[in-house]
């Protein structure tokens, strides 16, 4: 893997990182409580700032760092998770996010980002500070464990010349809860078995009943009060004490330098390593007995982590990031394999070697290792996903489009063997031929696309986010409710979807939600709700965005459309309210009186229903006053084929998407009414108005009639009317693969793009939309 | 049985697990001077090293683990 390789792939992973801590964040604030979130979160933090290790990005990893270090402390309940904790780290990361950016465009980190990047990384850690200065216990921590520094009345009770003059010692205070015994736990045994014990103590945690109170004393009350200390590592005894972990105190590292969760200052030091070597295949060990149990899989593994933790992150770069990206749920056998075929003992081992073989260019050493390390990681397990560039799958779907379009020649080709070579028996073969391919091609095509299908949940993703800013910014109260995000239709479909469901969920947030204080006034929860529904309705992914706000008010709607002179008085007036409103989809349209930041530009729906209509889809409003409103998109599942109506017009053939399309009708001339310029004939009780396709595209021709003297009219959707072309002859439907119009045409309107057709000619396929404007 | 009550003194032999924590409890309180013997004792339970811990009796005999005997103030 060359470095501009590896410098794509980490910006990939870094985004996905970022991504998934976005997400995490937000589900954290939700449910504070959920140890597993906030492990998750901690692990996406853990493999940037591990990834960031690889390349020189020091801005970017002093945030990712500080973030680290805060989550950690999170983690372990020695921090409270806050609003304002979640603001600073949510800022870090979009910080974060720019430097990839930059990163991407320029191939390293702008000049002035590094005082950017301190003052983030310095917000980060004022709440460590404000923390330590505060003294905040823990919650659920047991109360009378005292947390804050060295001056913890419990070390007294070790011998502290003992712990200070070796380094790596770790003291601990473990205060078992009075009903342990009946949970089937042993404090004392638990104690005693700490690996790399050093000393112990047990006393009361109250006083010994004496005299009379003992006849009474509850012997399976637990009263145990423990300290002890060891020279283990602290991933080992923290795995030790993985089931009571709450109830474990530890000497505050802050006041000790060579505490062991610091990368070490000398991760080449003999006695660590072959600490570090001997545990790590203790964990491969255990992994090997321990069959499919989840729960030593994942001390194992946690154990792993912090060893690795414990080397620092420049002797294992690979390594640590790779151990984060193992699922959660990974089976015992693959984490040993993983942990057999990266066990640093071997690596620094021969790191060492070397070292010392290779005197001062030990360090260029250093820099080779971690890729062949990651390659040597990626050769024992293998890759079950394959990541490839979008325009790779691209460039697939493009030479499929190609096949599809070649095979249709075949059939040409049988029927000029039949008529022109009279050569029936070989047009016969090559039908059957043409059966095989025409299969093949198709299998293909599916396959194609479904590696190109997106889950919608892909954009849904980020709206979290947006409306916990926005919520807060306004002062409203909003819950979302996401369902069926694993609904799945194509990456071109999926990602321009993102733009207008903002819009629809600012709107929603500006106008629809109400303040908590009105929505009590009107009876409802104080938190309103927004909940996105995608699902999958025959071949349309169908997405609705419901609130439960104050709904739109038609009559408003109607005014304000007169007012901005969008329509005319009389026809607002005779329109019902759900056609009303509808109009707020007339560009140039808005409610709002005054123009904020979120919303009332008049740049809104409008913009939303062009964007929807740009991948075919439709959208759709209804909304009850007072209850809320309800915004229905309608989006193909695919746009790389498209069905077309092919028709004939002064001997060209053109093509007319067919989801446009109502219905083909011939109409006898003399049921068209002329009246000035403008011809209209009546189709099941209504006027539809009639233009000839040979005068839009500005062709010298009148529209033939066939032999019976009637006209084919081809009618079609225009906003809420239909509009009837007349053309020459209707030739059929067809299957094409649209290109959109490049180079000197891209500019032309009135046409949405070319296709090939099976002869080799070309269709040109209308925008009737542009055509009739 | 891994507590053997004799006449003087309770003999602790092996492991001591978590149900002998309470007759030890209720036979130590009965004694006048309650003692132990725990030079079999390999390991105790946490509930009965407790039981030790609180009702004090006297140790005629030390464990061999050293962290037991330091933590009952026998070392």
């Amino acid at each position: 893997m060359s470095q501009s390789d590896l410098l794509d792939q980490f910006i990939l992973e870094a985004r996905e990182c970022l991504e998934a801590i976005g997400k995490r964040l937000l589900d954290v604030e939700q449910d504070p409580a959920n140890e597993e979130l906030l492990n998750d979160l901690f692990r996406s933090v853990h493999t940037l700032k591990g990834n960031c290790g690889l390349f020189e990005f020091k801005p970017l990893e002093r945030v990712v760092h500080a973030g680290e270090d805060l989550l950690d402390r999170v983690r372990h309940r020695t921090l409270a998770y806050s609003a304002e904790l979640a603001d600073a780290l949510l800022e870090a990361m979009d910080y974060s996010a720019q430097l990839i950016d930059q990163i991407e465009r320029h191939g390293r980190i702008e000049d002035g980002a590094d005082a950017r990047s301190t003052a983030h990384a310095q917000a980060l850690r004022a709440f460590l500070r404000e923390d330590a200065s505060a003294g905040v216990a823990a919650a659920g921590a047991a109360e009378a464990a005292p947390r804050a520094g060295a001056a913890a009345p419990w070390i007294d009770r070790l011998d502290m010349a003992a712990i200070v003059s070796k380094p790596g010692v770790l003291a601990l205070h473990y205060l078992p809860e009075p009903g342990c015994f009946f949970k089937g736990e042993d404090p004392w045994r638990l104690a005693r078995t700490v690996p790399g014990l050093l000393q112990l103590d047990v006393v009361g945690a109250s006083a010994w009943p004496q005299g009379e109170d003992r006849t009474g004393w509850d012997c399976y009350q637990c009263n145990l009060d423990i300290v002890l200390s060891t020279d283990a590592p602290r991933a080992e005894v923290e795995s030790h004490f993985r089931c009571v972990a709450e109830q474990v105190a530890w000497r505050d590292e802050g006041s000790d330098p060579v505490a062991i969760d610091v990368p070490c200052e000398n991760p080449e030091s003999p006695v660590l390593l072959n600490r570090v070597a001997a545990l790590w295949s203790d964990q491969c060990e255990s992994l090997a007995r321990a069959g499919d149990s989840t729960g030593t899989v994942r001390a194992a593994r946690t154990a792993l982590t912090r060893l690795l933790a414990c080397l620092g992150e420049t002797a294992t770069p690979g390594a640590s990031a790779a151990l984060a990206d193992l699922s959660e749920g990974v089976s015992a056998s693959s984490l040993l394999a993983w942990a057999r075929g990266n066990a640093p003992a071997l690596e620094i081992g021969r790191d060492v070697v070397d070292e010392r073989m290779s005197g001062p260019t030990g360090r260029d050493r250093d820099v080779a290792a971690p890729s062949q390390r990651a390659e040597e990681g990626s050769a024992t397990q293998a890759p079950k996903v394959l990541k490839v560039g979008q325009e790779k799958i691209d460039r697939l779907m493009d030479l499929i489009g190609e096949m599809v379009v070649a095979k249709n020649s075949l059939p040409y080709l049988a029927q000029r063997a039949e008529e022109v070579f009279q050569q029936r028996e070989l047009a016969r073969e090559i039908k059957a031929q043409y059966a095989v391919i025409n299969r093949i091609a198709e299998d293909m095509q599916h396959a194609i696309m479904q590696v190109r299908m997106l889950p919608v949940g892909a954009v849904f993703q980020r709206f979290g986010r947006l409306i916990r800013d926005i919520s807060r910014k306004l002062g409203k109260e909003v819950n979302l409710v996401v369902e069926g995000e694993d609904t799945e239709a194509d990456k071109n479909v999926i990602e321009p979807l993102a733009d207008p469901l903002i819009h629809i969920l600012r709107n929603s947030l500006d106008h629809g939600i109400e303040l908590p204080e009105v929505r009590r006034a009107a009876g409802k929860p104080p938190a309103g709700t927004i909940r996105i529904v995608a699902r999958q309705e025959s071949d349309r992914v169908i997405i609705e965005i419901h609130d439960d706000g104050a709904g739109v008010n038609a009559a408003r709607v109607r005014s304000k459309a007169v007012e901005r002179g969008l329509i005319p008085a009389d026809r607002a007036a005779t329109l019902s309210d759900h056609d009303a409103v509808q109009l707020i989809f007339l560009p140039g349209f808005s409610t709002a009186d005054e123009v904020s930041d979120l919303s009332g530009r008049g740049v809104g729906m409008d913009v939303v229903r062009t964007a929807i209509e740009r991948i075919n889809g439709g959208v759709e409003l209804s909304s009850v006053q007072g209850q809320g409103t309800m915004l229905r998109l309608s989006l193909p599942l695919s746009m790389a084929v498209t069905t077309v109506m092919v028709v004939e017009c002064a001997g060209r053939r053109l093509g007319v998407p067919m989801d446009m399309i109502v219905e083909t009708v011939r109409v006898p001339a003399c049921d068209i009414h002329h009246f000035k310029q403008a011809r209209t004939t009546v189709l099941r009780g209504r006027v539809v108005s009639l233009r000839a396709l040979n005068e839009l595209l500005a062709l010298e021709a009148a529209p033939k009639p066939n032999e019976e003297g009637e006209l084919a009219v081809l009618v079609i959707r225009h906003g809420n009317e239909s509009v009837g072309l007349l053309v020459d002859h209707f030739q059929g439907a067809s299957d094409i693969i649209l290109k959109p119009l490049e180079g000197v045409l891209a500019g032309l309107v009135g046409f949405a793009g070319t296709a090939l057709m099976g002869d080799g000619g070309v269709l040109m396929v209308l925008n009737p939309k542009e055509l009739l404007q | 049985m891994t507590i053997r009550y004799l006449k003087k003194h309770a003999v602790l032999e092996g492991h001591v697990a978590v149900e002998d924590a309470e007759t030890l409890t209720q036979w130590l309180l009965e004694q006048r001077e309650p003692a132990v013997h725990l030079g079999a004792c390999a390991s105790v339970h946490g509930a009965v090293l407790q039981v030790l811990l609180a009702l004090h009796p006297k140790v005629k005999a030390m464990p061999a683990d050293p962290h037991l005997a330091a933590v009952l103030g026998l070392a």
